[in-house]
């Protein structure tokens, strides 16, 4: 690793006072991860480490509006973990869940993921179907921008060499939704997706006509890919059964995959719309298995909904 | 990895010919070259820079003309480059093919072949392959722009 | 360029100046002394370099060693306390838990990681946590069984 600078400043203020200082050349690193491996090649070369370890007050998890709001320092495993998460948004927690290993979670957090920016993530595709949106920083102040227009391309986002993600916002999401999450593994556990799929879907109240829909997908493509023509043809339409299968053959449309190790690219378009609609099948099932338990008979003891997912 | 571009080019033949066989302008019109420098007849020095997100790399080397064909309107060009901090190392080679097509229109189509060594290539062919089209897209449109401007 | 760090390692207070650059596993295996911590990847996707960092697994040879000012590091050789190894420790030695022994230090501290917070974990739970651990040696049957069983030697 080429030498450099490393700073621990205690507050935003000084954050941006350090990258002021040392300009583009300056790397903001919080679980460092990602960053440390393509220093360790040599690849990405800072004149100066910002660390954001000392930056207090940035990695809460709350409610608010009647959604969740999550702080930009705040660990994989701390969204895996949340019992605010996992009530409200369990797709959120268990997409959290697959990333990587528990090592790399308990270190990365969700605003360094987002700004490493690499297609293969596992949150940004459910982030995106969530509807949400990033809060970024700088010293002039903030500004909030859709999820969905924050990628650029391979390692490329919307931020300046002197914003911070600060807050990763999920709206409240509407009655009669549900939500899914799906990684498509055909090698080991701790990869990232060959694809992955992601559908939030809300019903109206027959629970008989999509009243919306949000898909999106990773690995197949230089960005996430937030699939708006496959969202239009089934918006407002009846639930019937090829409506999943004809979204998933619209969203391969969407998707420009590379043949690399984990499939070729033909393999992953298809694949793609395999999975789109699973996605879109799972998330219908966690609407009906929602409804179901609302209207069960409440045992004596509180119990919380059991969703679908992973233990910790 | 290997590429092709095609583009028309609302030039004759000659004159399109001429601009591809002054080396320093044509690698110019490849985004990120910084410098271009004569050592001899069909021998140059270059600098380029490429950046993928996080990752910038300084490549240094030589741009070599390979091959002047004008009874078949073809040239070709030979680059090699090492990144300045070894990260890796690029060489290839472009083909230019001309074909008239009218009076004032040209059809330039340039085939690339290139082979990323080190530890660039090893890190990520898909970075490096859209990156590489893109690159070279802008190249044909940037040769495109100053002939017909 | 240097920096002088503090933090403490096995409960033993650690006072070094140390280049920016260096990574955490260099430090313990170098600078202390601590060999016990492997490097197996080099990326971070084997687990040998598994340490804990305040009681929370992390990866040694992506972390820079100037992350650890402050902070609680255990390394295997701080599992076992007045010469006594740990549970977990002990189970891997009743029940055949390794083989060669490269992945071993790794295993066991993620392994304490686990019984700390779940402290009868079933097949599934173990699979699930200690995915980040690889072996080539053992086919994981013994060490999922030596992790399943450590409880037998919780105080």
């Amino acid at each position: 690793m080429i030498p450099f600078e490393y700073r621990t400043p205690k507050n935003l203020k000084e954050v941006h006072a350090t990258l002021k200082e040392f300009g583009a050349d300056a790397k903001l690193i919080s679980g460092g991860t990602a960053l440390v491996i393509m220093m360790k090649q040599r690849l990405v070369r800072p004149s100066c480490l910002v660390s954001l370890g000392s930056v207090r007050g940035l990695n809460g998890i709350e409610l608010k509006n009647g959604g969740v709001s999550i702080g930009g320092l705040a660990t994989h495993r701390s969204v895996e973990g949340s019992s605010l998460v996992r009530r409200r948004l369990p797709m959120l927690a268990e997409t959290y869940h697959h990333v990587a290993t528990l090592r790399i979670r308990n270190v990365a957090t969700v605003g360094g993921g987002l700004a490493h920016a690499d297609p293969n993530q596992d949150p940004p595709p459910s982030l995106i179907a969530l509807g949400a949106t990033v809060k970024v920083t700088s010293a002039n102040g903030s500004r909030v921008v859709p999820l969905d227009e924050f990628f650029k391309g391979y390692y490329e986002t919307i931020l300046n060499p002197d914003e911070i993600i600060t807050e990763v916002m999920v709206p409240k999401l509407a009655a009669n939704t549900g939500a899914a999450y799906i990684k498509f593994l055909p090698r080991t556990a701790d990869d990232y997706a060959t694809v992955s799929a992601a559908a939030v879907l809300t019903l109206d109240k027959t629970m008989k006509t999509i009243a919306d829909v949000r898909i999106a997908l990773g690995s197949v493509g230089e960005t996430p890919i937030h699939a708006t023509a496959a969202e239009a043809l089934l918006r407002g339409q009846p639930l019937k059964a090829e409506a999943f299968a004809e979204a998933g053959e619209k969203a391969k449309e969407a998707v420009d995959p590379v043949s690399d190790f984990r499939g070729s690219a033909a393999y992953k378009k298809d694949m793609a719309g395999v999975f789109v609609r699973r996605a879109l099948e799972k998330a219908l099932a966690d609407i009906r298995q929602q409804a179901k338990a609302k209207s069960a008979p409440k045992p004596a003891k509180k119990k919380v909904a059991k969703k679908k997912g992973k233990k910790k | 990895m290997k590429f092709s571009q095609t583009a028309q080019i609302p030039v004759a033949r000659e004159p399109l010919w001429d601009f591809l066989m002054d080396v320093p302008k044509v690698a110019k019109s490849l985004p990120g070259v910084e410098s271009v420098n004569k050592l001899d007849d069909t021998t140059y020095e270059g600098a380029l820079t490429v950046r993928v997100g996080p990752i910038k790399l300084n490549l240094q080397g030589k741009i070599i003309l390979e091959e002047q064909n004008k009874t078949d309107w073809r040239a070709a060009l030979r680059a090699e480059a090492k990144d300045r901090m070894a990260a890796g190392a690029v060489n290839g080679k472009t083909t230019m093919t001309l074909k008239e097509l009218g009076a004032n229109q040209t059809e330039l189509l340039v085939e690339t072949d290139v082979n990323i060594l080190g530890k660039i290539g090893e890190f990520g062919q898909p970075i490096i392959r859209k990156k590489a089209d893109a690159m070279l897209k802008e190249f044909v449109e940037n040769i495109k722009k100053q002939l017909a401007g | 360029m240097n920096k002088k760090i503090k933090f403490r390692v096995n409960g033993k207070k650690a006072e070094l100046e140390v280049p920016t650059n260096r990574l955490l596993i260099d430090c313990l295996r170098y600078d202390l002394g601590l060999t016990g911590t492997k490097e197996g990847c080099s990326v971070g996707v084997c687990g040998a370099c598994t340490v804990l960092l305040d009681g929370d697994m992390i990866t040694a040879c992506l972390t820079l060693a100037v992350m650890a000012d402050g902070h609680d590091i255990t390394t295997v050789e701080g599992l076992a306390k007045n010469g006594e190894l740990n549970p977990v420790q002990k189970s891997f030695i009743q029940y055949g838990g390794f083989q060669c022994g490269i992945c071993t230090p790794g295993q066991v501290v993620a392994a304490t990681a686990l019984l700390k917070e779940n402290p009868k974990p079933n097949e599934e739970e173990i699979k699930d946590w200690m995915m980040g651990n690889l072996c080539r040696c053992t086919g994981y049957y013994k060490i999922i069984e030596s992790i399943e069983k450590a409880h037998q030697f919780a105080k």
